[in-house]
């Protein structure tokens, strides 16, 4: 065993976490080496001492201040809770104005006459497949779009 | 908020306290804040060592308390609920701050380094004679000279008497370097009580 793992080891005896398969080895190494057993009494003296002398820290507020704060907390939000409708509606509305947009785009591309192959942006190409019908086709995203009148 | 229907709050225990404050009764959370704001306060403070960041995430435990309140169902004490909740917002807040990752000479060490066998402490107990007042102001400082991610290990551990596995789980890290960073954590610990007792006998 390396000693590494032996001091973790001898840290997990301490700490009653050592697995059993693990235990005779390091009973074994208490028994014969002094330093194994020195460590496991300093681990122990600083656990149980830093245990029993945990710092005590109080709010550096009044009772009064230190509440008024989380309850102005807690009303804003329920406050916010309480608009959210207001504010679903409106996310949605972010995104039906663009959604209008294109499909307004959409029908002015398909209403121009003998526009047949339209490139709306870098990176998209157009294939004209029939005089009814217009495909737009990235290859960069993988996607196809076909207009059919 | 609704509002408080009149109860003995400072006498009531912790559970009929919760069981108002559950049915809207903000009195009644107002009562369990007061019992147990230092502890929480307390506990956020050892994790952040910031006097201001321990107030709003304390504060913040409370707001996300009352907010979840129908959730706690007794498993556990009120206040291990609560403390469960504050260490929460801590450690989110210490991976925001990216505090945890290596910041120090000891992570490093710890990462690239064995562990020395040794612990500082030859003394049986560095600390005799202290008053506790001062003994537990000494311990304090000492924690505030260790690492976040060192100090994180020790509260969990020492304070809040977690294991190694469940340590492992809420600070995302495995269960050797949960005892890797104990066992750094701890010499650090014994390295500064033994300077504490140096200085005194100076």
């Amino acid at each position: 065993m390396k000693t590494t793992d032996l001091t973790l080891d001898l840290q997990a005896y301490v700490d009653g976490e050592l697995p059993s398969e693990r235990r005779a080895a390091v009973e074994a190494a208490l028994a014969g080496d002094a330093n194994a057993r020195e460590l496991v009494a300093g681990l122990r003296r600083l656990s149980e001492l830093v245990r029993a002398n945990e710092p005590v820290l109080r709010v550096p507020a009044s009772r009064e201040f230190y509440w008024s704060q989380i309850q102005r907390q807690i009303e804003r939000a329920e406050n916010q809770e309480a608009t959210r409708p207001a504010g679903f509606a409106l996310g949605w509305l972010r995104w039906l104005v663009p959604a209008v947009g294109a499909a307004a785009v959409a029908v002015v591309i398909s209403l121009r006459p003998g526009r047949e192959e339209v490139t709306l942006a870098a990176g998209f190409d157009s294939v004209q497949t029939d005089s009814s019908a217009v495909v737009f086709r990235s290859e960069s995203d993988g996607v196809t779009i076909h207009w059919i009148e | 908020m609704p509002q408080s229907v009149k109860h003995d709050y400072p006498s009531a225990p912790d559970e009929s306290l919760v069981k108002w404050a559950q049915q809207g009764d903000t009195e009644a959370f107002e009562q369990l804040v007061f019992r147990h704001r230092d502890k929480i306060f307390a506990r956020a403070m050892m994790m952040m060592r910031n006097e201001d960041q321990a107030l709003e995430l304390s504060q913040e435990a409370w707001v996300k308390a009352w907010q979840r309140l129908a959730q706690f169902q007794g498993e556990s004490s009120f206040a291990t609920w609560m403390t469960r909740i504050v260490i929460n917002l801590c450690l989110d807040q210490i991976r925001r701050q990216k505090r945890v990752r290596t910041e120090s000479i000891d992570e490093m060490q710890e990462e690239s380094g064995g562990v020395e066998r040794q612990l500082p402490v030859s003394d049986p107990n560095p600390t005799a004679g202290l008053e506790q007042d001062e003994l537990r102001r000494r311990i304090d400082e000492a924690l505030g000279k260790l690492t976040d991610a060192h100090r994180t290990v020790v509260v969990l551990h020492e304070f809040e008497g977690l294991e190694y596995k469940e340590i492992a789980k809420r600070v995302g890290i495995s269960i050797g370097t949960v005892m890797s960073r104990l066992f750094y954590a701890r010499r650090r610990l014994a390295t500064l009580l033994q300077s504490l007792k140096r200085e005194r006998s100076e």
